[in-house]
């Protein structure tokens, strides 16, 4: 048996239901002090929306003009869902940079990330040399269907995100 | 002849005369969806409806490869499969990891990196046994003390969020350090934090922990003396609260504990006898404050400088193996890393406490009430996550 009772004397009888009176008692003159004069914690969603910490790793955005094909992105991510394809400029083509002065000697032909499979761990933004790729705070993107979640970064309405995201 | 047996008149050749009546136990699934087994764990109980005979738990629901995961992935990007494990104190999956793989290659950590994983472990340590105080209280009925718990547990989350970027699964704790660095204001206000947690603790034990209701339901149901306790290898609040002063951080001590001064609570059976469900909650109310005192004396001498070591870029660990133990919120948690020279381990184990802890449901079992097993099986705190991994 792993229980262990005592016997029930007379004395304990009445014991036990002072201890239960008191207990009780104890514990409503702690919950009585939230019933007036109280600030509700509540979040009135979505009236009222929280404004999410700067550094908060939620939906990822590319920023196609500055990536330059690297891979670096696609091997870091421990779950492959990073899906890029590129080919080489023409030798005869314009001599073109990143914002921070890295020269593109490649043109992306393809970028898609599987947003579903995504575990938002950060690493793919770690190894980024040209800070194309970041982590934005944008965390209301339920969709539909799990096709719509594929983000490609070529398409021009993805593309527009930039103004909003990149300072 | 069978019309005499099916007859049902009383002339002793009826079947339901006395002596060919029997009772039997009834097999009862505590399935995998229930809300009070923390997880998807399946409890086969028999039982004669009101006492539980017998209790075999079958795990398995949330088996997710973890450790052939492991064997495919070089050993940074594991990190976030490590967190996965137990989500509910995912910095100290981090922490144990990388604590195995930076023993094997011998880097130097520096001090505020150390500094900074002792402040956030502890601070998780803080949130796992809040968690644990509320969902225990809400399986015995107490629906109040859930969400004040969690009031509190969510300022910690909105501190992990500023500090790492997520909420409950970090990616923070990485090899040679930690990825970002505190500032000054996160700091002041872990510090606020700490002081109003102290009030808010003696609250919840006068709430929860003395109340008749509760002292009724908790002391003297579960036992487990230090014998059983040895013979199943438990570890942690539950090898506490039976008496035994184990403690990793003071006996094995890891990172910086040995400059920290702090006590190890154990179980002394208050309320019943020593090693019932009550100790175990009282030991994990006891191991909060001394959480506290721990975060506040990092607090005073964290130091300045840089938070990451030197580690190659391509991290290819030497060939060999190594067994790493730290003292998560719910046991022991052993890495076992067996790296064959290249840059992905050859295998990765990890022991999880909650696992063994499982395993001590049918010998806990027999001759309890269904509802003083429920009190038993939240007072082990299992997490699935680690169980099955």
């Amino acid at each position: 048996m792993n229980t262990h009772q005592e016997e029930l004397t007379l004395k304990k009888y009445f014991q036990n239901i002072w201890n239960g009176i008191r207990t009780t008692i104890k514990g409503l003159s702690i919950t009585i002090k939230y019933v007036y004069d109280v600030k509700p914690v509540t979040v009135e969603y979505p009236e009222v929306r929280e404004i999410l910490p700067e550094g908060s790793r939620s939906r990822l955005f590319n920023d196609a003009q500055n990536c330059i094909s690297c891979d670096q992105c696609a091997v870091a991510c421990p779950v492959d869902c990073i899906y890029i394809a590129s080919k080489p400029r023409p030798k005869d083509a314009e001599k073109i940079k990143t914002s921070n002065g890295t020269p593109i000697r490649r043109e992306l032909t393809q970028y898609t990330i599987d947003t579903s499979l995504c575990c938002y761990c950060g690493l793919c933004t770690t190894v980024c040399p040209t800070e194309s790729l970041t982590h934005t705070t944008d965390h209301e993107y339920a969709s539909y269907t799990i096709d719509q979640m594929k983000y490609d970064y070529l398409d021009p309405e993805v593309v527009a995100w930039r103004d909003r995201i990149v300072k | 002849m069978d019309s005499k047996e099916n007859s049902g008149n009383g002339n002793g050749h009826n079947k339901y005369s006395g002596e060919k009546l029997k009772s039997e136990l009834l097999t009862v699934n505590m399935g995998p969806q229930h809300p009070a087994t923390h997880g998807v764990l399946r409890v086969e109980v028999k039982t004669d409806s009101e006492v539980v005979a017998e209790a075999i738990p079958h795990i398995g629901y949330l088996h997710r490869c973890f450790e052939k995961h492991c064997e495919n992935i070089d050993y940074r990007g594991n990190i976030p499969f490590c967190d996965r494990m137990d989500y509910l104190a995912a910095m100290h999956m981090e922490l144990g990891y990388c604590l195995a793989i930076e023993k094997m290659i011998g880097t130097e950590i520096p001090r505020r990196a150390e500094y900074i994983r002792v402040i956030v472990t502890e601070l998780q340590r803080i949130a796992s046994h809040l968690l644990f105080t509320g969902v225990y209280a809400i399986d015995l009925g107490a629906f109040t003390p859930f969400l004040y718990c969690f009031d509190q547990r969510e300022k910690i989350l909105r501190l992990f969020e500023e500090i790492s970027g997520a909420r409950l699964l970090y990616n923070y704790i990485w090899i040679g350090g930690v990825w970002n660095d505190i500032k000054d204001g996160q700091l002041t206000r872990i510090k606020e934090f700490c002081d109003n947690l102290i009030p808010e603790l003696d609250k919840y034990m006068n709430l929860v922990g003395q109340n008749k209701i509760f002292v009724e339901r908790t002391a003297n149901i579960g036992i487990m003396t230090p014998e059983m306790c040895y013979n199943y290898g438990a570890t942690g609040p539950i090898l506490r609260g039976s008496g035994v002063d184990w403690d990793l951080r003071k006996k094995k001590p890891y990172s910086i504990y040995e400059e920290l001064d702090f006590d190890v609570p154990v179980g002394e059976g208050l309320k019943g006898t020593v090693g019932d469900c009550w100790d175990r909650f009282a030991v994990r109310q006891q191991e909060m404050r001394e959480s506290v005192k721990i975060i506040k004396q990092c607090l005073d001498g964290i130091e300045e400088g840089p938070i990451m070591g030197k580690v190659p870029k391509v991290l290819k660990l030497p060939k060999g193996e190594i067994y790493m133990k730290t003292e998560c919120a719910r046991g022991e948690l052993g890495y076992h890393i067996v790296s064959d020279g290249g840059k992905v381990p050859y295998r990765v184990k990890a022991k999880s406490s909650c696992f063994t802890h499982t395993s001590m449901l049918p010998e806990v079992a027999p001759g309890l009430l269904i509802a003083d097993f429920v009190a038993v099986i939240g007072s082990i705190d299992i997490v699935l996550g680690e169980v099955d991994r």
